[in-house]
């Protein structure tokens, strides 16, 4: 009986070093601005084009991949900055109920090319991502799971560190 | 009783007519889903919109949280459709858990179509803002000919049914 609680005790000690030792996520030195969502030459939807820019801010920031993260046009945009740029490639508008009667038919698909730029416009990570809802949730959810994709794409890669000033 | 008839419908078209424009009416309150993006409303907030003093506020249904936006600082209006289920989760579950694939036929009925409008705005930062809102079939087009800015002219239904 006395092991037993001194076994626990022990794993209990372990597991809190283990949390104590573990390392943050890396933040990185720069800061993102999302740029204004480019429509291309697709035909889509305007709130397909606000939905996806809100929740790129919003993927972006519970990442915490960047210092700050600044919405398009704002003043505070400053330090060693990257630039969102998003361009959509291609968009299916799917339908809910076709997909809630059919479960294979109407799903919608929404495919982006994302490009992290750097103030003078040099590209330092240039990603085709797609975000579609095939069986639950609204259109919109494509837009949200899009969003998820980016800043999951973002997090898994190696950004260059910023030239000193 | 042969004139009463058509005398009823007729009342009736005007009662219509007084209703409908009552919902048009520049200034009043409509109910609207807050899908994303106006200020510090949760997603999915129930609520009525409305526009008062050179101002566009969001009250939420139960009297709490409430947010609102200068007049001025709108960019861009558009409108769109869309066509959903309607219930919710739990609705979704209960057509999940119909057998015999009774759920599909189900869901073939129990959608609505609703207007989407759509904002771009600014803060006092600069920095541009997307919001989102749904509400009933119909009321779009009257909340976007009461709000200023450039009205979209792409326009695409959200739904290839």
């Amino acid at each position: 009986m006395i092991a037993n609680k001194q076994i626990s005790l022990g794993i209990a000690i372990l597991l809190a070093l283990s949390v104590a030792h573990a390392k943050p996520p890396a933040v990185s030195q720069w800061s993102v601005q999302v740029d204004k969502i480019e429509p291309g030459d697709v035909n889509i939807e305007p709130a397909f084009i606000v939905a996806i820019y809100e929740n790129l801010l919003v993927e972006l920031t519970k990442k915490g991949e960047f210092k700050q993260v600044f919405r398009s046009g704002d003043k505070n945009a400053t330090g060693p900055l990257l630039v969102l740029k998003t361009t959509v490639q291609k968009y299916s508008p799917g339908s809910e109920t076709k997909r809630a009667v059919t479960t294979v038919a109407g799903a919608t698909k929404l495919n982006v090319k994302s490009q992290l730029c750097t103030a003078d416009g040099q590209v330092v990570l240039e990603r085709i991502v797609n975000g579609n809802v095939r069986f639950l949730g609204g259109n919109l959810r494509a837009t949200h799971n899009l969003a998820h994709n980016v800043a999951a794409e973002i997090q898994k890669s190696n950004l260059p560190e910023p030239k000193a000033p | 009783m042969m004139i009463r008839k058509p005398i009823c419908l007729l009342l009736l078209i005007s009662l219509c007519t007084l209703l409908v424009a009552q919902d048009a009416a520049p200034g009043a309150a409509v109910q609207v889903t807050h899908i994303l993006g106006f200020g510090d409303i949760a997603n999915n907030a129930n609520g009525d919109l409305s526009i008062q003093a050179g101002t566009l506020r969001f009250q939420k249904k139960d009297g709490g949280q409430s947010a609102q936006i200068n007049l001025d600082s709108i960019q861009r209006v558009s409108t769109g459709q869309q066509d959903r289920q309607v219930g919710g989760k739990a609705a979704m579950l209960g057509r999940a858990a119909t057998p015999y694939g009774g759920g599909r036929v189900i869901a073939l009925f129990s959608h609505k179509k609703y207007d989407t409008v759509t904002l771009e705005y600014l803060d006092a930062n600069g920095g541009v803002h997307g919001a989102i809102f749904q509400m009933n079939k119909g009321q779009g087009q009257v909340l976007r000919d009461q709000l200023p800015g450039k009205v979209n002219d792409l326009e695409t239904r959200n739904d290839s049914k």
